[in-house]
Formats: C-alpha cells, structure tokens, sequence
C-alpha cells in the first residue's frame, strides 16, 4: 500500500530529527556548564572594575564625557545582541522585535538611531531587508571572549567619543536577553551609555565582606591623576558591562536552545506516535479488507457451486 | 613568621576573562604609569594605572611570584590589593633556594 510506504518513511525521517533534536540539547546542556564558568571566571575582574568606578564615584562629581550627555546630538546607537545559528527557539526573534520597538520609540522621540548588530542570524536578518547597519560583528556568540567584547566596544566608544559633526552618537543601548534560570530569559533594553553611576545600581554585586557595609571607603590617591585614571578605567567598565552583556547573552541563548530542542524532540516522539498509530491503523484496514475479499469471493465460489 | 599583622597583605590578581592568582604577599612590585612602584602592607589606599609589564609578587616565605600583565590599574585599600588587568598570566616563580 502506498499510504503505508509513505507513513513509513515519514516515521523514519522523524525519527532521525528526533535524534538530530536531541544530540542538540545534549550539545546545549554541556555548554550551558561552559558559559556559567566563563561567567564565574569574568566575574573578579568584572566586581573589581565596579568597585573602583565607585571609589572614583564616591570621590568625584564626575564631569567626564563618559558620564554626561550631550543633549544638542540627535544620533543614538543600538546594540542587538542576537545568535549565530539557529534553532534557539524564539532567541533572535524576540530580540529583534525589542529592536524595532526601540528603534521605533527613539525615532518618535527624534532622534536618528544607528543600529549595530552582533549574531549571525541578525546581520542576515536587516541585510535582507536592506536596512542601514552600522557595524555587524559574527561569531561565538554562544561563548564570546574578551577579544570580541574588546572589540565591539572599542568601535561603540570610538563612535561615542566623536564629535557630533563627524557622526559620533550620544547615547548607546544595548538589547539583550538577561538571564534569569533555565527556563526564564527576558528581553532587556538597557542604557550603556552615558554612564550612569548609581551607588546601588547592582547591589548584588556589592564589594565583599573584606570591607564592613558601613565602613566610609578609603580616601584613594589616584595616580598619575584623578582625569587619567577615569580616562583608562571608564572605558574598561564600559567594556566588562558589554563583556557582561555577551555573557548572559549567551547563557540564555544556550538555554533557549536547550529548551527549544527539549520541545522539539518531545514533538518529534508524538509525532512518531501519531504516525505509527495511522500506519498500524491503515495496516489493519488492508488486512481486512482482504479478509473481506477473500471471504466475499470464497462465498460467491460456495453459492456458484450451489 | 612571627611577626604583628599588617606585614601582609591580600593580593588578588584579576583578568579580564580569568581569576589569576590570589593569596598573602610581603611586598608587590607593579608596573605603575611613572615607571615601578613598589607597594607594601598597610599603603595608603591608591588608585592607579598601570602599564604592561611584570607585576613581581613577594610571599611571606620569600618565594618571588612574577606576573606577565597587560594595562589595566590596581587599587588599594583596606589592605587588600586589586590587580584588573585586560590578560594576563603567570610567567615565573622561583622559591628561596633558587635565589
């Protein structure tokens, strides 16, 4: 029967996405191990530029540009952080419908948005609609190194720290998709730049116990001087909160693919359920019907014989 | 050692991507903006730049600790010192004997 050839061969293809599916999750699942260690491992050097940005907070009124806004620059750029491949799930879709709500509200507010994208599926997705990107980056997005977070905002603060009239931008988002447990990854907008330094802006990343909560922190000297020392660490915060952003990044992207492969191998099976039981089903109208055959023209032999 | 506290202090070395070292030191040695600056327990609380370089770390045995480190800056306070640097790596490390 060909109904029964052709469910056959339906069965026998998912099967085989079944097992694509799953070696995707298995694949998901270790790298899930990986990302939380390079985030584990950022995570010192990430509290120790923190801790000093407060020190220079606590000191200062800061007056860097870093920190102040230039109002009269219409130019903001946006960051989308999206994926290299697919099969995440609704990762990058969600991603990119943040984006173009983003983009949407700061062009209602007047200003020209210059979008910047990292992630394969990203870069492909506005190229194809032929849309202005200023810069796009590819590659490890599932496990950025310090090399690419050295990158993207070494490009974002050059284009930051132009002048106005040479096209520099005044303000700087970031969307990315935060974090929050296997199962729950949001979407965040989140305003990198200028600087806003609020003593308790993260406070799960308050200084450790070494220092007593209400201890004043100490009187620093800075050398060379206070303008220099912002001038090098500013940049280098800004850089470890991208890195940071990179990294939870991918933390959710390997979660969301793991889930997304979690559900598509379960479909598969019910699918193989389903397709078996037609198969059984349809296997056993044709024995049968040519039960009935053989009986009904056995039966018109007996009555001939009659 | 018997010596009163306060003749160490809390190093901790960080890089960008990595914890490098951390533990007790006698003395440290950095790569600071104006040339080498040497740093001792109970400093003055400082912030500063740093150039790449060698950061030689003194334990409390006398063994020597050397550092191959990038720019990044240090800061001190409260005893505890803080070496964030962009990459860096452990290069050398020779005890007493080798002197």
């Amino acid at each position: 029967m060909g109904s029964q050839l052709a469910l056959k061969s339906r069965i026998h293809s998912t099967e085989s996405l079944a097992k694509i599916f799953n070696a995707q999750e298995m694949i998901a699942s270790s790298h899930i191990a990986k990302a939380r260690d390079v985030a584990l491992n950022a995570k010192p050097y990430t509290d120790a530029i923190f801790d000093a940005v407060q020190a220079l907070v606590a000191h200062t009124h800061i007056t860097h540009p870093i920190a102040v806004r230039d109002e009269h620059n219409p130019r903001v750029a946006v960051l989308a952080l999206t994926s290299d491949r697919g099969m995440a799930g609704p990762y990058t879709s969600s991603i990119i419908r943040e984006t173009e709500m983003l983009l949407a509200r700061l062009e209602a507010d007047g200003k020209q948005p210059e979008l910047f994208v990292y992630g394969r599926r990203g870069s492909t997705y506005y190229k194809y609609r032929n849309r202005d990107i200023a810069a796009t980056w590819e590659g490890d997005t599932d496990q950025p190194g310090v090399e690419i977070a050295e990158t993207i905002s070494n490009t974002l603060m050059d284009a930051y720290m132009k002048p106005a009239d040479k096209g520099g931008v005044s303000e700087l988002y970031i969307v990315y998709t935060e974090f929050i447990n296997m199962v729950v990854q949001k979407v965040r907008v989140l305003r990198m730049l200028p600087v806003e330094i609020v003593e308790n802006e993260t406070p799960d990343r308050a200084p450790e116990s070494e220092i007593p909560v209400d201890d004043v922190t100490p009187l620093y000297a800075f050398e060379p001087s206070l303008d220099e020392v912002l001038d090098a660490i500013l940049p280098k915060y800004i850089q470890s909160r991208i890195h940071e952003c990179l990294l939870t990044a991918a933390a959710s992207e390997t979660a969301s693919r793991q889930n997304a492969m979690h559900t598509a191998t379960d479909n598969a099976r019910s699918l193989i359920d389903d397709l078996t039981r037609q198969l059984n089903a349809s296997r056993q109208a044709s024995i049968t019907q040519e039960l009935t055959e053989i009986i009904g023209s056995a039966d018109a032999l007996n009555k001939e014989e009659e | 050692m018997a010596e009163s506290a306060k003749t160490t202090m809390k190093v901790n070395i960080v890089a960008a991507d990595h914890p490098v070292w951390h533990g007790e030191a006698t003395s440290v040695t950095i790569p600071a903006y104006e040339g080498g600056m040497g740093i001792l327990p109970d400093h003055e609380p400082v912030l500063t730049v740093i150039k790449s370089g060698t950061v030689t770390v003194v334990e409390p045995d006398n063994d020597r600790h050397m550092f191959e480190v990038t720019d990044g800056f240090i800061a001190f306070d409260s005893n505890k010192l803080t070496v964030a640097v962009e990459r860096g790596r452990d290069v050398k490390y020779s005890t007493t004997e080798e002197q």
